[in-house]
């Protein structure tokens, strides 16, 4: 992308891309991944360690590669969190991550699963400075 | 591009619809605290499009600008003859009812095996036309850059045109753009639907960046942000609203400088800078600087 | 039937009580200076939390955390007057200074907002409840003890600030600024002393309002700051910009209306009606229902 960014003139790839949108096919609904998270806070405020249970169709999904970012929904388009990649934990189906947050709240972490399968997941979580639980909705 | 830079962009690139539909109204005379209303319309409605009957973002995204405009048209009507705070105190009233009608809204519909749509106070999620489509965060990114540059681009030659002399005459003294055989009414009311309009496209992209919208997005601070940034960025230039942005999301948000203090700092920095410019940065004075600059012969 | 129509305008009338404080605040702050003080509910809010992290170390009596939020409201409405509205009031004559020193104020909202959840970062604190003891049984009806003290603390803020506008010296200089702005420049008054005291004043009381609804809903929150500027503004343009009995009539009726909504329809059509009616008025009759005298 950077090196299509330096050699095109930015005008053309986005027209391109407009037309790109424009022509493909809404396409077909694979059947979504399930997510379980859990976070709990560390000794650093607003730092959590977090652990997610993939599974599909009621197994455990497993060698998932998977982004994690978030977004405050009382602030959309304020925050920015860097994200992390997470790692396999113990069980099949389980990863870990640690999310930096930028304050107390309730965020919704973005779980970006690229492989095996593509998909987006979004959980709802509050987290306080030391502390998080799932979010009652 | 990093990921986290792609993000910081994206974000500054959204907000700028928001701060361009506030700057619509603003240089015509407008004050609305209700513009996030219809950012959140043309959300919704291209969510509708896409995730629910597989409409292409193309499409969904014209349905979104109408239906943020004829949302801005129904509130703007009633209170047409309203000015200054009173029209402001209206936006703020209407921009509310709608959050609280999103809060309300149940509709949702199969779609492969899933339940889709707006679920009330839990929000929208699913509308995945981007993400499924294989479009990158980068390649959204331009995608977002695209369609905000054929907006400025739109702006600035409306703003050279006679149509934008009339406007800010109207902004400027409206009984003496009125005694000139303006038709204020009818202008006014294209003004709202355009500023809608603009909400609606900048929601339309917004939803489909998150994946999910809910009516909590779109309440009052979401709304004054977009008129903040048009104040600070300047009122001369449909540049202005994309500096504030800029200024606020890139700089102190984006450089993490002020990490925690970030609100106190930009605070701070929006009302020392008000008393200084209290037209913004790229006020009329400075605008008309540069054209002149740019006319002279060499 | 009868029964919770009357009830629910008792409870209505409690919370209204409120209101009406709040709007009068916002009301004597733009009677003066015709801006809008977005900071307003912030500041009282920034003075809630002052009381509340008091409350947390050490255990005053009522009266002191009420004396501590009015002062903490008064120190941050002073600092909102300085930065945000004395610099513009130079400039006043120029077009969209108060659209500037509206704008401000929000920029300061956005200050004290970060400042409360940096002091005290927790979503939500308790603070400490007015009283435990049961409401007072009227005939089939319960009056609360809260709504009888919010009535009372209302009533004697009307009366102390009617006596401040229309008995005291300082009065008489406030409504010449308000209602004939160059008359009062020629007799020698000088409008930055009354601004500086009218908005110490309007947070004085703004901060009493906050009081009574940071100790009748028991708790604190951020969000506070937002809901007072809301509920304030709400219950001003109710009742018309600018005019004190307009804020107590909107503000009362604000309370009322929203009781009954919320007993009949639930918690989001309450806000829902309190829109549509501020809406419906605006377009209608936009200077509310008890108009000031001289609107500008």
């Amino acid at each position: 992308m950077e090196a299509a960014l330096t050699r095109t003139p930015i005008a053309t790839v986005g027209i391109a891309a407009l037309l790109i949108a424009l022509a493909v096919a809404h396409p077909a609904h694979a059947q979504r991944a399930q997510a379980e998270l859990a976070c709990a806070g560390t000794i650093t405020v607003h730092v959590y360690d977090c652990t997610v249970r993939l599974s599909r169709g009621g197994r455990p999904l497993e060698g998932a590669r998977i982004v994690v970012g978030a977004d405050m929904p009382s602030m959309p388009l304020a925050h920015v969190v860097r994200p992390v990649t997470a790692t396999p934990g113990a069980i099949a189906g389980e990863y870990t991550f640690r999310l930096a947050l930028e304050m107390s709240g309730r965020w919704a972490v973005k779980l970006r699963v690229e492989a095996p399968v593509r998909d987006q997941l979004i959980v709802h979580y509050d987290f306080s400075e030391t502390a998080a639980s799932p979010a009652r909705r | 591009m990093d990921a986290y830079t792609v993000g910081v962009f994206t974000n500054i690139g959204l907000l700028s619809f928001l701060g361009l539909s506030a700057y619509v109204l603003l240089i015509t005379g407008e004050l609305s605290f209700g513009q996030q209303a219809f950012f959140g319309v043309g959300a919704y409605a291209a969510g509708v499009g896409t995730a629910m009957f597989g409409l292409p973002l193309v499409v969904a995204t014209a349905a979104a600008m109408a239906s943020g405009a004829l949302a801005a048209l129904v509130v703007g009507l009633p209170t047409l003859r309203l000015r200054g705070l009173y029209f402001a105190m209206a936006t703020l009233a209407a921009a509310e009812m709608f959050r609280i009608l999103f809060e309300l809204l149940h509709w949702q519909r199969d779609v492969g095996g899933e339940r889709v749509g707006p679920d009330g106070t839990q929000g929208f999620r699913g509308i995945r036309w981007v993400f499924e489509q294989g479009i990158e965060a980068a390649g959204f990114l331009i995608v977002v850059y695209g369609v905000l540059a054929l907006l400025v681009a739109a702006l600035v030659f409306v703003e050279r045109s006679r149509l934008g002399a009339t406007l800010r005459a109207v902004g400027e003294d409206p009984e003496q753009a009125a005694s000139l055989g303006i038709d204020i009414l009818r202008l006014k009311l294209g003004v709202v639907a355009a500023a809608g309009a603009v909400a609606g496209l900048g929601g339309a992209l917004y939803a489909h960046h998150t994946t999910y919208v809910e009516p909590r997005n779109f309440d009052i601070m979401l709304g004054v942000h977009g008129l903040a940034y048009a104040l600070i960025g300047g009122l001369g230039t449909a540049l202005g609203p994309l500096l504030g942005v800029v200024l606020d999301i890139g700089l102190l948000e984006g450089s993490r400088l002020f990490a925690g203090y970030r609100m106190i700092v930009f605070g701070g920095l929006v009302a020392l800078l008000l008393v200084i410019r209290p037209r913004g940065i790229l006020d009329e004075r400075i605008v008309h600087g540069w054209r002149h600059r740019a006319w002279r012969p060499r | 039937m009868l029964v919770d129509l009357a009830q629910n305008t008792l409870d209505g009338l409690g919370a209204g009580a409120s209101y009406a404080v709040l709007a009068l605040g916002f009301t004597l702050v733009f009677g003066v200076l015709r801006v809008v003080n977005l900071a307003y509910g912030p500041a009282i809010m920034l003075g809630a939390y002052a009381a509340t992290w008091t409350s947390l170390h050490v255990r005053p009596g009522l009266a002191t955390l009420a004396a501590i939020t009015v002062a903490g409201s008064v120190v941050a409405g002073a600092y909102v007057e300085r930065l945000c509205f004395a610099p513009h009031r130079a400039t006043g004559l120029r077009p969209g200074a108060a659209v500037a020193a509206m704008v401000a104020s929000f920029a300061v909202w956005m200050q004290f907002e970060e400042a409360a959840t940096l002091a005290l970062p927790n979503h939500l604190y308790t603070f400490p409840s007015l009283t435990t003891a049961a409401p007072l049984p009227l005939g089939p009806l319960a009056l609360r003890v809260e709504t009888l003290v919010s009535l009372a603390v209302a009533a004697a803020i009307c009366a102390l600030l009617w006596w401040l506008l229309y008995r005291a010296r300082f009065g008489i200089a406030v409504r010449a600024v308000t209602e004939r702005p160059t008359a009062a420049a020629l007799t020698g008054i000088d409008p930055a002393w009354v601004s500086v005291r009218v908005f110490a004043l309007a947070s004085a009381v703004g901060g009493a309002a906050g009081f009574l609804v940071a100790t009748t809903h028991g708790q604190v929150t951020p969000h506070l700051g937002m809901w007072t500027t809301l509920k304030g503004l709400l219950a001003m343009m109710i009742g018309g910009l600018g005019s004190l009995p307009g804020a107590i009539a909107g503000g009362v009726l604000l309370g009322v209306l929203e009781a009954h909504s919320q007993w009949y329809l639930g918690p989001q059509a309450r806000d829902l009606v309190a829109y549509l009616l501020l809406f419906s008025l605006l377009a209608l009759r936009p200077r509310g229902l008890l108009p000031a005298r001289h609107t500008g």
